[in-house]
């Protein structure tokens, strides 16, 4: 067991360490797609032919692409990701400044979704009848709301209206815990609003699916009380598809952070990729896309396995 | 901002993307192609989301069509006189920071945005769809395509669309196909299912040897099946195009400047959110009444008929239980207690004594599905609840113990458990009594135990609720109740998961777990049907030990009458949801007196010994009538080789003569008298190959 479940990693690490190759290649060609050169991009608007091809030829945009694609790989695993082309400062070192900012939004607008939709989609199959359709309604309009939509009517009612949350900004947690969770507050809600109607349909469903299944009658007929059946025995039946959810909506939500950080002035990995997109700074694009490849994979990775400790069959097996 | 690139999930629990990892999830079973085929229009009219969602989807694209000639301002009209002004008669949905016409600007964008999102569709649906099909062809394709779209599916789409879009700039519709194809992975997941089991169809197998090829295969067989999906997904995705492409044109990557889309007028209006917060409202409505709309088409086609019933009853049905029953049962109490009791000189039944007096049970406010069930069991003996499939005897015995399935409830008579009426107790007093009292073991062992924890946790669990002991002495009995059923290595299945027990092993564990409690009745429900032929015969004799051992008495739902034969005591014979004969086993067995019991035992290959077995079994033509069919007279007449124009009245349950026989059937004496036989009927030569259909089977 412990054998198979040690290959199952290993295998598992290899594929996720694939996947970020494969992205990193991507992003590189996409980079190199981009229009006008890093020259160009680096000097701006009306600057000589001569100046644009010397600064190409010191980065070493005329090399071959293999070559260019491996030195850039070489420098990537020493942490070193270039330099902006509009700041010159580095990407590794500005990333590394970002990320805490887009853990902090995605993760807890994960963990937020997890939290209220399980509650939701549960009280929902449970309670069933009236309840259950109102659940339902919420969640339809949930996912159909978009989510700067929503984002900027949280600014009205809680930042504007009545000045509980700052509506932009984000101060770290090592300057005030308290004012990072005041500052991560809305933008966490408002991401959490869709996430959580997800995870609630989910759950739902799951639940529902549990409670169809036929030791749920022989834990009746052996007086298990009801609260048990439902919290201990169906939760746990339905808690597969569930994390299975969450895994999914943590991507979602990682990529949701670009929206969140624009609408509320933070300094994320999210609004990098929307202002190195913008700008063409090619180094800070195939920079942030690997970073967030890197971030999406690994926590896929660890729920997967998540799932796998969860089911006794995949485990034994 | 891409919501999900994973497909949302419909309201169908078949449809969840994520549903691929459940453990015992429902897969389609082969042959049941109705569940999955054609796009059902009645479904959609049927549901008012859906018509809502068609009726503005139309609108929408009609007006945006049209949009040229009715709309009241050009979208970049300026009206200076009235700069973020909220509705008014000039400018219904109010006007932008320039003074533009919101509703002109709506409507002038709802046209590139819906076209531009079916781009999406087309794309990330008809590759998924493709990919589904190619991979369902061969498990090599399979496993490569697998791979692949699990890779796409755990990327950050967001971050490589604007990658793209830093490449190839804000050209919309190559963004939108782009999107649809990190969108198809998620739909070739759902498709993926559907695709295979209609792959695995006999007809495929058919075509195969036909010498179709596989794409043949596919485009003639397999895509059909898929239309529902394929609609349902498309509405799904259409919504998500919508919400992302207005999520890009939000963040500044949409169409260029001053041409409208909802995404940056949503932008332009969160500029104002300060001073005119009304601009928020016509954009967003308008963007959110359209994804509903999408959503709720593909909702409504997407909700598959749920076939299978809660194990638990809503909250509200478990308070109501015992209600109905109470009135209804009330009336009939006075009566049958009164010709009980003098039936039964003995006014107090002795301890573990269960009679059944008049049982209905039925579909809550509509259809009968038992009617008029009595029947007695005594402490220590087996009773036999036989018939062929739907004639009401598992119900009858799930109701004994309260546990009929959601939606079906006792409805009238009486189940007195030593006096006590069971079918009026409340769930609170029936879980007193389950376990307990009167415990189940069921006819699928591997499903009837709880695949997420372990024997001994669930053993243990059941010892330590219904014995009040602690952990460690329920750890004990766990231990000494499985080698009490023969069980050799206890202690190792006790750490087992159901999923590592054989079947007949995990018959032994059902049956230790309904020991837990120490019953002094056992519900059995077709306990050995599910087990091969050799286990069944063990399990037969421990329940035969356990029955000495303990005194305890059996309820036994069977359709097979050597487990009577080997077992039972009495047996009460159930045709369309009536006893139509009971009394002792050899007496029913020697001399059945109802033509059902004569039929049964005339077509049971087991029944008759080599010596006497007869060139062709008897079988019993017709089937069992839907409760909705059932006559008023004789629910057997019409398949009765004796039947005649008395049989059409109704007929009352009257003593055999013999002992505490019983039997319901107007001819019963006149079939003693003449010793008639259920003879097998005359199969025409022509159809003399073809398989005998076996009724006990």
């Amino acid at each position: 067991m412990e054998v198979t479940m040690a290959l199952f990693i290993t295998k598992r690490l290899l594929m996720a360490l694939a996947t970020v190759l494969v992205v990193a290649v991507l992003a590189f060609l996409l980079v190199h797609a981009m229009p006008g050169s890093p020259g160009a991009v680096s000097l701006g608007a009306g600057a000589s032919q001569d100046a644009i091809d010397e600064v190409n030829t010191r980065l070493g945009w005329n090399d071959p692409l293999p070559a260019q694609f491996f030195r850039w790989l070489g420098d990537a695993v020493q942490g070193n990701l270039g330099a902006s082309l509009i700041d010159g400062r580095s990407v590794s070192a500005d990333l590394g400044n970002r990320l805490p900012v887009t853990a902090s939004l995605a993760a807890g607008a994960t963990v937020l979704s997890a939290v209220l939709g399980i509650g939701l989609g549960v009280t929902a199959a449970v309670r069933g009848g009236l309840v259950d359709r109102i659940v339902g309604a919420i969640c339809g309009l949930a996912v159909a709301l978009p989510a700067f939509w929503i984002g900027i009517i949280f600014v009205y009612l809680f930042a504007v209206q009545s000045s509980v949350f700052p509506a932009t900004g984000y101060v770290p947690f090592e300057v005030s815990p308290q004012d990072w969770g005041l500052s991560l507050a809305l933008p966490v809600i408002t991401l959490a609003v869709g996430g959580a109607a997800f995870i609630a349909r989910q759950t739902r469903a799951s639940m529902l699916e549990a409670l169809q299944q036929e030791h749920v009658r022989t834990l009746r007929a052996t007086a298990t009380p009801t609260w048990k059946i439902l919290y201990v025995h169906a939760l746990r039946y339905a808690s597969l598809p569930i994390v299975a959810g969450i895994a999914l909506q943590f991507i979602g939500l990682f990529g949701g952070s670009v929206i969140a950080e624009q609408l509320f002035a933070m300094p994320g990995l999210g609004q990098a990729v929307q202002t190195s997109v913008s700008t063409h700074d090619a180094p800070a694009v195939q920079g942030v896309v690997v970073i967030a490849t890197v971030v999406v994979v690994a926590v896929n990775l660890v729920l997967e396995l998540a799932t796998k400790f969860l089911d006794p069959k995949l485990r034994a097996s | 901002m891409i919501p999900n690139v994973a497909p949302a999930p419909a309201d169908s629990a078949q449809a969840t993307a994520a549903a691929a990892v459940q453990p015992n999830s429902v897969q389609p079973k082969p042959g049941q192609r109705t569940a999955f085929s054609k796009v059902s229009a009645s479904r959609l009219v049927g549901s008012p989301g859906g018509v809502a969602g068609i009726v503005w989807l139309g609108a929408l694209v009609i007006a945006s069509l049209t949009a040229p000639w009715w709309l009241p301002y050009k979208t970049e009209d300026q009206d200076f006189t009235a700069v973020l002004s909220g509705p008014t008669a000039a400018h219904w949905l109010g006007t932008d920071e320039l003074g533009r016409d919101l509703l002109s600007r709506i409507f002038a964008a709802a046209a590139g945005t819906l076209g531009t999102s079916l781009i999406t569709v087309i794309v990330g649906v008809g590759l998924g769809t493709a990919l589904a099909m190619v991979a369902a062809g061969g498990d090599r394709t399979e496993g490569v395509i697998s791979r692949v779209t699990e890779v796409m599916m755990s990327l950050p789409g967001t971050v490589i669309i604007l990658a793209v879009i830093g490449a190839v700039g804000t050209n919309i519709p190559l963004v939108m196909a782009i999107l649809g194809v990190l969108i198809s992975a998620g739909i070739y997941r759902v498709m993926l299912g559907q695709a295979k089991s209609l792959q695995s169809q006999l007809y495929v197998d058919a075509a195969k040897v036909d010498g179709v090829s596989t794409l043949g295969i596919s485009l003639r067989h397999v895509l059909p099946g898929l239309t529902n999906t394929i609609v349902v997904q498309s509405a799904l995705i259409f919504a998500v195009g919508m919400l992302i492409q207005a999520g890009l044109a939000f963040i500044g990557f949409g169409p260029p400047i001053p041409q409208p889309s909802w995404g940056g007028m949503i932008q332009g209006a969160s500029q104002h959110v300060y001073d005119a917060p009304w601009l928020m409202v016509p954009t967003g409505a308008v963007l959110a009444l359209t994804v509903l709309a999408a959503n709720a088409i593909g909702n409504a086609l997407g909700k598959a008929p749920n076939t299978a019933a809660s194990h638990l009853p809503s909250a509200g049905a478990r308070r109501q239980r015992g209600g109905s029953v109470a009135s209804a049962g009330a009336a009939a109490d006075a009566a049958v207690g009164a010709a009980a009791s003098a039936a039964d000189p003995r006014a107090m039944p002795a301890k573990g004594q269960l009679s059944v007096r008049n049982l209905s049970v039925g579909v809550d406010g509509g259809t009968p599905l038992v009617t008029g069930v009595s029947f007695d069991v005594e402490q220590g003996t087996v009773l036999g609840l036989v018939g062929e499939s739907g004639c009401g005897k598992t119900m009858t015995a799930l109701s004994l113990l309260g546990l009929l399935p959601a939606g079906v409830s006792a409805a009238g008579g009486q189940i007195l458990w030593n006096g006590k009426n069971l079918a009026a107790a409340t769930e609170r007093e029936m879980e007193g009594i389950r376990g307990r009292d009167i415990a189940l073991i069921s006819q699928e062992p591997m499903r009837a135990l709880d695949p997420m924890f372990t024997v001994g946790y669930q053993l243990a669990g059941a010892i330590r609720r219904l014995r009040k002991v602690g952990k460690a002495e329920a750890r004990a009995e766990a231990l000494s109740l499985l080698e009490k059923v023969g069980i050799v290595d206890a202690k190792r299945i006790l750490k087992t998961y159901p999923h590592q027990i054989s079947g007949g092993m995990a018959q032994r564990v059902a049956i230790a777990l309904a020991l837990s409690g120490r019953p002094r009745l056992l519900v059995a429900d077709e306990p050995t049907t599910a087990l091969d032929v050799t286990v069944q015969a063990e399990i037969l004799s421990l329940l035969r030990t356990l029955v000495k051992d303990t005194g305890m008495s059996v309820v036994m739902v069977t359709h097979d009458l050597g487990v009577v034969a080997d077992i039972c005591d009495n047996v009460a014979v159930m045709y369309a949801g009536q006893v139509v004969e009971s009394g002792r086993t050899a007496t029913i067995l020697d001399n059945p007196r109802h033509p059902y019991t004569l039929a049964l035992l005339a077509a049971d290959p087991h029944a008759n010994t080599a010596a006497d077995m007869p060139e062709r079994l008897a079988t019993i033509s017709g089937q069992v009538p839907q409760p909705k069919d059932w006559p008023t007279g004789c629910r057997f007449m019409a398949r009765c080789q004796f039947a005649g124009a008395a049989c059409a009245a109704p007929v009352p349950l009257l003593s055999s003569g013999s002992e505490s026989g019983m039997v319901r059937c107007v001819k019963a004496d006149e079939l003693a008298v003449e010793g008639l036989e259920w003879l097998a009927t005359e199969v025409p030569t022509h159809r003399v190959l073809k398989i005998v259909e076996k009724d006990l089977a």
